[in-house]
């Protein structure tokens, strides 16, 4: 067999992150406390001390199902600027978050395209780069593996491809092509976990997406969580936990944390708010959605006790019907 | 039975997708919409051991017959699968050849199969009409053995060229144009599903044929209903339409929030005359 050589034989055009391992273990080793530290906060301290203007930013699932949409909350309320989002299985989530102001790049995997959007990507404000939900996961596990790249079986040959920062290349095992994508390392992950220590050790159930490659692959992470629980839970039923402490940068207790969206097996979602935002959405009217439920409150308490009430908040967990899995 | 029936395109296209789908096969779907909504109707009516993978992780769910208002929303679409797991477990398993199918819906498609789900009209930097994207349909169309298409018969949507090529059909058409782009061979697309025609793709220029037909349609209506000029199979099958056993337990025990059945056009179809009424309406995905 004659050995071939590697050969880049055609790459996208879109801008991408660059891949930096190196420089990610320098981060960890200067940054990530390896001892066990209370790493309880509060949403605002969180989002003020890990989410800076500028920043890359993933998290797993979207607003809808267990994605940290409180969180996406107070990020909005701090009017945070010019963020790069990996927009991979999202609902609304992007729409919202351009609306607000917060967003400037999106690596799309797949969104919810609504006005907000529509309008920023007309006046330029707001520059997507075209990936898929399973291209944007790998990159992020190439991120978690600490390699600068990974190569897949699919995305080549297509216009998607061109809009990206993927690679085609000759295999210099097999001859064959092989397409790569680059590693993602986002600035900041979050996970909203079922479960907590305060430490940072994170139980996360239900079918995945992507949360335990968000949480090694990100420089700095915060996971929000439905309660928190003893560390002596943990060490007595050590499989259910995913994230481990080390990784964790804040701990930031969320009751309902995905609230309009859905925490499978706690809380459904809450179809009149989701079809208030919609309407919003549809109308022109985010400015004022925004208002009523990020800007008029001190937090996501303050939001969930004004505008959401104890009664509603009890009836979205008795709703909830189906429960196997994902209880502790 | 001779009364006239009454469908939407939309159910249509559920009904014929349902009928392809055997037993004993892997399916590999994205979170929601009609080919989910054909996988659960083929589940409940015919083949009952289906198994299909969702690309969020959920492998082998076996739910309520009933679709839920919104899939992406709570645990019901999840429900008594054999595990979950996560998108990137899911990916490798189909880059293993364990999916024999996918089953997708397109906005635009052209004759070798290639489909765009991110923008029609303008350029990529400001498009006339943005979508989605990708989402997981570009993996699906790469790596099942099979992919299965479902979409309406539009001229503006079966295209010379397409505004964006967002999923890999038989890319330019050429011998072995897959796996130069770097995807596994022996893949590719099998059937488009729309209203008006079934279609397939032959053997050695990969170009969309002709190969089923419902009674209300032809080849030269076909024709004219697309862009591009499609082949004609040796022997068209014909197409029986969605029957009543089909359409009530599509909207009945799978779809009872009728979100198959808000959208897309009326059609109605007079066994007897042998004429088909078309109401209009909708059309837009």
């Amino acid at each position: 067999m004659t050995e071939a050589t590697l050969q880049v034989l055609a790459s996208g055009t879109g801008e991408f992150l660059p891949p930096d391992p190196n420089g990610f273990r320098e981060h960890v080793r200067r940054n990530k406390q390896r001892g066990l530290v209370n790493k309880v906060m509060t949403e605002r301290e969180a989002v003020a001390r890990f989410v800076s203007d500028g920043d890359y930013v993933a998290y797993d699932c979207n607003m809808g199902r267990r994605g940290p949409t409180a969180l996406l909350r107070e990020i909005m309320r701090q009017r945070k600027r010019n963020l790069w989002m990996a927009a991979k299985f999202t609902a609304n989530d992007v729409n919202l978050m351009v609306g607000a102001g917060c967003v400037s790049k999106v690596d799309v995997g797949w969104m919810e395209v609504g006005r907000p959007l529509r309008e920023a990507i007309e006046k330029g404000t707001v520059k997507l780069i075209e990936w898929t939900n399973g291209a944007l996961t790998y990159r992020l596990l190439a991120g978690a593996m600490g390699l600068p790249f990974l190569p897949l079986r699919y995305f080549g040959g297509t216009d998607a491809f061109n809009e990206s920062g993927a690679k085609l290349v000759t295999d210099p095992y097999t001859g064959e092509s092989i397409c790569l994508v680059p590693a993602l390392n986002p600035d900041v992950g979050m996970i909203h976990a079922y479960q907590c220590d305060i430490y940072g050790n994170a139980r996360v159930f239900g079918p995945g997406v992507a949360p335990l490659e968000v949480a090694m692959a990100a420089k700095k992470l915060i996971v929000t969580t439905e309660e928190i629980i003893d560390t002596e839970e943990i060490r007595r039923d050590p499989p259910k936990t995913m994230i481990p402490y080390y990784m964790v940068d804040a701990v930031v207790e969320m009751p309902f944390g995905c609230y309009p969206g859905s925490m499978p097996g706690i809380y459904r979602s809450d179809m009149e708010h989701m079809v208030e935002l919609g309407r919003a959405m549809m109308q022109g009217r985010v400015d004022e959605y925004l208002e009523k439920y990020v800007y008029s409150v001190e937090s996501h308490q303050d939001m969930l006790e004004k505008r959401v009430g104890a009664q509603k908040l009890i009836r979205l967990r008795q709703e909830e019907r189906i429960r196997e899995g994902y209880r502790a | 039975m001779s009364e006239p029936i009454s469908f939407t395109d939309s159910e249509y296209n559920i009904c014929i997708t349902s009928r392809l789908l055997e037993e004993d096969k892997l399916y590999w779907v994205a979170i929601g919409g009609p080919p989910l909504v054909a996988i659960r109707l083929a589940k409940h009516l015919h083949a009952p051991k289906i198994a299909y993978v969702v690309e969020d992780g959920t492998i082998a769910p076996e739910g309520p017959a009933a679709m839920p208002e919104f899939m992406t929303g709570g645990g019901a679409g999840a429900f008594r699968a054999v595990a979950w797991t996560n998108m990137n477990t899911v990916g490798l398993h189909a880059a293993l050849g364990y999916m024999d199918y996918g089953v997708l819906a397109a906005v635009q498609i052209d004759m070798y199969g290639n489909f765009n789900s991110t923008f029609v009209g303008g350029t990529y930097d400001h498009p006339a009409r943005r979508f989605g994207g990708p989402g997981g349909a570009n993996e699906i169309a790469s790596m099942c053995w099979r992919t299965i298409i479902m979409t309406k018969l539009q001229k503006r949507k079966f295209v010379r060229k397409l505004d964006f090529m967002s999923s890999p059909g038989y890319l330019d058409g050429t011998i072995r144009a897959r796996e130069r782009a770097g995807m596994p061979p022996g893949t590719g697309p099998y059937r488009v599903i729309t209203e008006d025609a079934t279609f397939g793709f032959d053997e050695s220029t990969r170009r969309m044929t002709i190969v089923g037909l419902p009674p209300w349609s032809s080849v030269e209506h076909v024709a004219e209903k697309m862009e591009f000029e499609p082949l004609v199979a040796d022997h068209v099958e014909p197409v029986d339409p969605p029957s009543d056993q089909e359409l009530s337990a599509l909207r009945s025990a799978v779809d009872p929030s009728g979100r198959t059945l808000s959208r897309g056009e009326w059609m109605q179809w007079n066994p007897e005359t042998r004429e088909l009424a078309r109401a209009g309406g909708g059309g837009e995905e």
